[in-house]
């Protein structure tokens, strides 16, 4: 199948993990167009026969990071998720979704925790897959899903 | 023995080699609490994938998806409809009919072989009486016509590929009637856009294969099938 054929078929599904990732929904979409930029740029980098979704996630992730450890380096880490989550902005045709609190209290997790629970739990990924995009060891990413998990239990346990 | 809550996760993702899954669900035999601990994973877990399931279902921002297409010009892409295949499958239905009207007095040149009913195309005449009689199994020495497979589709329907000369189609059976539910080119250019390459039994095989519930019917399921039409 054709490169732009598959992400097209891989948009809806990576754009539920941009919005696992941003903080907030306007975020989430510009990292999706972002993430599609840079893929139609660098198609050529991508091996026919490999998975192309896999090779999305990734590409999405490190751009994720970069403008998170951006804001880091300017202090801006930590900021309250905004108000009112939902996909797609007011006044706009496209459908508004609520993320509830689940999402919200996902996105106060730090980002290492958020993308691996991402991964696993949203993207259905298994531990080694996840692994892979995220380039750390599986040991790595088992502790931050464990903690991951259990902050947001702790959370969700609290608002209960 | 004690279970490291990285276990007990793996465990509840389904994540273990089945030996150490034996492990754990000793392990949550004995303990009640880590049984409790695995059906808390496993709730956040479907929680976590409720809160986000609505976001893969919500229209793509239509921005990013002319970007793509716009990058895909030079083969435009078809459109991308919830249901692809269903789409596909009736325009290539409508593709192979408006082939087969095109090209029908071309390729049936006895005219008589082929008509329409209520916007319905139907087999007559040999064709017609093929369809009912001739065995795929035993077909007559030098017959005009010859019978492909024969099988059931996803309807139920008793459906049969045949092949004329160059012409070759995908008919079932409607009551009395076979209606003739694709047709494929007969000589060079007048093939649907489909079905560029390969000939046009192999183009039926390939679309019957498709539209198949399980597979061709043998000889004998074949004489019973038509047996029961008569």
């Amino acid at each position: 199948m054709r490169f732009e054929e598959q992400l097209l078929d891989h948009l809806p599904r990576l754009r539920r993990f941009a919005h696992a990732l941003a903080r907030n929904a306007a975020d989430a979409d510009d990292l999706l167009q972002a993430s599609v930029e840079r893929a139609l740029l660098r198609r050529e980098q991508w091996e026919p026969g490999t998975r192309l979704d896999s090779w999305m996630y990734r590409l999405m992730r490190n751009l994720w990071i970069d403008t998170v450890r951006a804001e880091t380096r300017r202090g801006e880490t930590f900021v309250p998720p905004d108000a009112g989550e939902a996909v797609g902005a007011a006044g706009n045709q496209e459908a508004v979704v609520e993320l509830g609190k689940v999402g919200a209290a996902m996105r106060t997790l730090p980002p290492d925790q958020r993308e691996a629970l991402a991964l696993v739990v949203i993207e259905g990924f298994a531990y080694r897959e996840a692994a892979e995009i995220l380039d750390v060891p599986i040991g790595t990413l088992t502790s931050r899903l464990v903690r991951g998990r259990e902050a947001l239990m702790a959370k969700l346990g609290e608002a209960a | 023995m004690t279970i490291d809550p990285e276990m007990l996760m793996a465990y509840a993702d389904g994540e273990l080699d089945p030996l150490a899954a034996k492990r754990v669900e000793k392990a949550i035999a004995a303990d009640p609490a880590l049984a409790a601990q695995v059906e808390q994973h496993r709730m956040l877990a479907a929680s976590l994938r409720t809160a986000f399931a609505p976001v893969e279902r919500a229209p793509i921002p239509a921005r990013i998806e002319a970007m793509i297409r716009e990058s895909a010009k030079v083969v435009p892409l078809a459109p991308r409809p919830a249901r692809r295949e269903r789409r596909f499958w009736i325009g290539a239905i409508a593709a192979s009919l408006v082939a087969g009207l095109v090209a029908g007095p071309l390729m049936w040149p006895q005219g008589d072989s082929i008509g329409f009913e209520n916007g319905r195309t139907v087999a007559r005449g040999e064709v017609a009486r093929a369809l009912d009689t001739q065995l795929a199994s035993a077909q007559p020495e030098g017959a005009a016509l010859r019978i492909g497979v024969t099988f059931r589709d996803r309807g139920e329907r008793l459906c049969r590929t045949f092949e004329r000369g160059e012409t070759s189609g995908i008919a079932c059976a409607s009551g009395r009637e076979w209606r003739i539910e694709r047709l494929y080119g007969g000589t060079a250019g007048q093939s649907t856009e489909y079905r560029q390459a390969g000939s046009s039994s192999s183009a039926a095989m390939a679309d019957a294969q498709a539209m198949m519930a399980g597979q061709p019917m043998s000889a004998e399921e074949e004489m019973r099938a038509l047996a029961a039409r008569r």
